[in-house]
């Protein structure tokens, strides 16, 4: 955990310089109320503060119990939460061209063909009916509006 | 008399055949969600919300507030029949229940946490009635000035008494604040952090970043590992506990109820702390504390009891100050925006008819549920043998289709995943989203009546310390630094923490 501790201050501090180099675009004070640079500005130093703090306390304190947890899952987790987001990604991608329900189904079908080792027949089917079902609730019933791709639909 | 005559017009309001639907609906979910590990109650909020846009203000906050009751029955049976909490706040029912079943009592154990958990959600639905509808009377005093300290201290309450970590629930806050300002700023109109996107010239959309932080990065934490769960078997005839039983964990419900209530009026506790306050009460009033874990009914009643009034006090501070109370009324509360309700202490006198429907329809939730949960939970058991690996990809579906109705456009449904990869992480590095998520929401507020405060009182910044009721909120504030920073409270927290692990 003091290892994620350092990591997460680390990015704090980032965010906190950004925070503060965005802010000075704007005026600090008007009149009598503060400006658009007020709350950036102090967004980013009390985080600055917070991260520095975070990351003094990581190297001073005693180890404790949470501090030998392990903070990413074994490698073949990571690789199945990487996979699951990827697939994400690229649907979200794709889903331009090849429109709503034709993504869904071929997303769900990666899924649990590549990842849950389901027979091809059986993912392909799930991932028909899903599409299906979500594509008849939120597009023919509610009138969504998702993207139509190349098919029409 | 004047809050049961509201109440009576709630019951008039809520009580028609879509209303009725849309709460069976919402304790349906719900309780699939509580006995269905890996999503809790705020994600499964946040999922459904985009989907109740069309609908009127009234329904969908019945739907949601049957859901949000309906996960805290549901958690009780997962914890009972497998061991595995479906809620953190079922952590306790399953150190007693999960023994009561080994010995052949889980239908006694889920009869009396349905039992129980109906008692404290008709209970805590009275005690909502009463406390909110006063504390909303006071705060219709409340200027500008007060607004802001009333949110500022909303904010440290959530961290100093849900937080493990300060530290680092208050950068989770101050993250949050940060994208508070994203968007066109109400002071000069500018656009602030925006860098020509379009898309974020109105901010950020708690609704996408609720559904990535809680939604995706929780189904991604579940996905991790394949899950098989095979629950114990349970006969419908085994589900009513007998009369003796209940007479036995009378004070246990009633001690449960009550604390429940009580601790979740406090923004911040929720309740899991409720649940394991509870659990730690019956220990300490039993005459055989020693008999603890070894399946005591006690030690499911009380805590069962406790989770399910402590929603209803959660409401509290959300309905008579506009402050989420928790994760979940925080999707709530973003959900009252949404609707273009706007939360505080004025919405009992704009929307009268709106807030007493939703605490009547708790009654009728409770109802709802208890007919539910008794004769059915064998069925919902049975829930718990659809694969996971068939149950996340439809989630993930769905979470895609919440964000693309935000806005109609795919950058959101992106940013959302963006969301949920920090979101993943944070989660794995202890970093709690709920401060970020309740900041977002409240920032903007905050940023308002800072600004209104300060141009009513010609820029004195001393405005806040002159009147009363905010120098007081301040004076509570700095009060509740000092707790939370002495070694005692942190070594506590500590030993909690560890306790937990």
């Amino acid at each position: 955990m003091r290892k994620a501790d350092r990591i997460f201050a680390v990015i704090g501090l980032g965010l906190a310089l950004w925070s503060y180099l965005e802010s000075r675009k704007f005026r600090y004070v008007t009149e009598f109320t503060p400006g658009p640079g007020f709350f950036p500005f102090w967004v980013g130093l009390i985080l600055a503060l917070l991260s520095a703090y975070l990351l003094y306390d990581s190297y001073r304190r005693e180890p404790s119990k949470q501090d030998e947890k392990k903070i990413l899952p074994e490698q073949h987790a990571l690789v199945r939460v990487a996979a699951i987001l990827a697939m994400l990604f690229v649907a979200t991608f794709v889903m331009k061209f090849l429109g709503f329900p034709l993504t869904l189904a071929v997303f769900t079908t990666a899924i649990l063909f590549i990842l849950e080792h389901y027979s091809i027949f059986k993912s392909i089917a799930y991932g028909i009916a899903y599409a299906a079902v979500t594509w008849f609730i939120f597009e023919y019933m509610m009138t969504m509006g998702f993207p139509k791709g190349f098919l029409g639909i | 008399m004047e809050v049961l005559s509201n109440l009576a017009g709630g019951f008039v309001t809520c009580l028609t055949p879509y209303n009725i639907l849309m709460a069976v609906l919402g304790a349906f979910l719900g309780t699939m969600v509580g006995i269905l590990p890996g999503l809790g109650p705020s994600a499964t909020m946040a999922i459904i919300l985009p989907i109740t846009f069309g609908m009127d203000p009234i329904p969908a906050m019945i739907m949601l507030t049957s859901l949000y009751m309906g996960a805290m029955y549901g958690g009780s049976t997962t914890s009972i029949l497998v061991n595995v909490p479906g809620e953190a706040s079922s952590v306790c029912t399953a150190i007693e229940g999960y023994q009561l079943a080994r010995q052949g009592k889980a239908g006694t154990a889920l009869g009396l946490s349905a039992i129980g958990s109906f008692f404290a959600g008709i209970f805590g639905m009275f005690a909502l009635a009463f406390t909110a509808s006063t504390l909303a009377e006071f705060s219709l005093k409340f200027g500008p000035a007060e607004v802001f300290c009333l949110v500022l201290m909303g904010m440290f309450t959530i961290i100093y008494v849900g937080g493990k970590d300060i530290t680092k629930s208050l950068m989770s806050m101050v993250i949050g604040l940060g994208f508070g300002c994203v968007g066109t700023d109400m002071v000069e109109g500018k656009a602030r952090f925006t860098y020509g996107v379009s898309e974020l010239l109105d901010g950020i959309d708690f609704v996408i970043l609720v559904m990535g932080t809680f939604g995706i990065a929780e189904v991604l934490e579940s996905a991790e590992e394949f899950m098989k769960i095979e629950p114990m078997k349970v006969k419908l005839r085994e589900l009513m506990p007998s009369f003796a039983e209940v007479w036995q964990c009378r004070w246990a419900i009633l001690r449960g109820t009550l604390v429940g209530f009580c601790i979740c009026v406090i923004p911040g506790s929720g309740p899991t702390i409720a649940s394991f306050l509870s659990y730690g009460l019956e220990q300490t009033v039993s005459k055989h504390p020693e008999k603890f874990g070894t399946g005591v009914l006690e030690g499911v009643a009380g805590p069962e009891s406790s989770n399910n009034a402590a929603v209803c006090g959660a409401f509290v501070p959300m309905f008579a100050l506009g402050i989420p109370g928790s994760g979940a009324t925080a999707v709530l509360l973003g959900g009252l925006i949404l609707y273009g309700l706007k939360p505080g202490p004025l919405l009992f006198v704009e929307h009268p008819q709106f807030v007493w429907a939703v605490i009547a329809s708790m009654f009728m939730g409770n109802v709802i549920l208890i007919i539910m949960n008794l004769p059915m939970v064998p069925l919902f058991a049975s829930l718990l043998r659809i694969p996971y690996s068939l149950v996340y990809p439809a989630i993930l579906v769905i979470c895609i289709v919440g964000a693309y109705a935000v806005a109609s456009g795919l950058f959101e449904v992106g940013l959302m995943l963006v969301f949920a990869v920090c979101g993943y992480f944070m989660k794995k590095g202890g970093v709690p989203a709920a401060p970020m998520l309740m900041a977002l929401i409240m920032g903007p507020m905050m940023e308002k009546n800072l600004y209104q405060a300060l141009n009513l009182a010609h820029g004195n910044i001393f405005v806040f310390v002159q009147r009363p009721i905010s120098a007081t909120l301040l004076g509570i504030i700095v009060v509740m630094s000092i707790i939370a920073g002495s070694k005692r409270v942190k070594k506590a927290r500590r030993g909690v923490e560890e306790e937990e692990e």
